[in-house]
């Protein structure tokens, strides 16, 4: 029942929701993993040490998991049906870039690292023209 | 006319016109929004007023902005925009970059649906209808 009260001061909250507020995205979060897989791998081919070559791929495989991980937080929370529109390939990008980075977790192959960045910048480009430096960095 | 039945008719039309603006005063509230899910449309404190008298007589369309009961949090009201009807079951977005809705609950009854949004009527600066 609306009342003077009730219009001057509204005691009825109305939640525009969200789990988690920051609401900030970036595919560098995904490229600088993806970096350290890069020269880890290039680490682990110049070292002879048993140790170092083990620990190199233990890290590695924990890295590209990150990868996949910051993939799919952008993949469901900043990318929009709009902008699926304005990308039809955008799920194919993703679909692309986190089986890529799979393949970096399961081998030591440079130029698989290599083009999980070129994947990944794939997707930096779609997030860039769909404003996404303007709309969840804080400048 | 003789006064007697001038006044009757009289009476009967003013308690006519008190019924009606009761009831349209009963489906007719004020909120404040919280939360950003819905910005640029809605942002945090704007007041609006919501009423209820359309969706006794159809169902919510798509881009309308509703009033729904969180289904995991029941005694949370959220505010969000219909983007899709089917078969009586409402998924509902938020329209700012990041918001929980439908991606994370799924759809809800449009049954359970009641309250429309239809005007914001503060900030001044920024009155008017809600589309």
């Amino acid at each position: 029942m609306l009342t003077i009260r009730r219009l001057i001061h509204p005691t009825r909250h109305v939640a525009a929701h969200c789990d988690l507020p920051c609401g900030v995205y970036d595919p560098v979060q995904a490229r600088i993993e993806a970096e350290s897989c890069l020269r880890i791998i290039e680490k682990h081919d110049a070292s002879e040490d048993a140790l170092f070559r083990a620990r190199c791929i233990h890290l590695k495989e924990e890295r590209a998991e990150l990868v996949k991980h910051h993939l799919d937080v952008l993949w469901h929370d900043y990318f929009k049906p709009e902008h699926l529109e304005a990308h039809p390939d955008l799920h194919d990008a993703f679909w692309q870039a986190t089986k890529q980075a799979s393949k970096v977790k399961q081998t030591l192959d440079v130029q698989a690292a290599k083009d999980l960045l070129a994947a990944i910048d794939r997707i930096d480009a779609m997030w860039k023209s769909t404003g996404g430096p303007e709309k969840t960095r804080v400048h | 006319m003789r006064p007697g039945p001038a006044l009757a008719v009289a009476g009967a039309v003013t308690a006519v016109a008190i019924l009606v603006a009761w009831r349209a005063l009963r489906d007719l509230d004020a909120v404040v929004v919280s939360g950003r899910s819905m910005r640029p449309t809605l942002e945090p404190g704007d007041r609006l007023l919501v009423e209820a008298w359309t969706y006794r007589r159809r169902s919510p369309q798509v881009g309308e902005i509703v009033l729904a009961t969180d289904p995991r949090v029941p005694q949370r009201e959220l505010i969000k925009r219909v983007a899709a009807l089917d078969d009586g079951a409402l998924t509902i977005r938020g329209d700012g970059t990041a918001s929980t809705d439908s991606r994370a609950f799924g759809p809800v009854a449009a049954s359970t649906v009641r309250w429309r949004a239809v005007l914001r009527y503060w900030p001044p600066h920024r009155f008017g209808p809600i589309t």
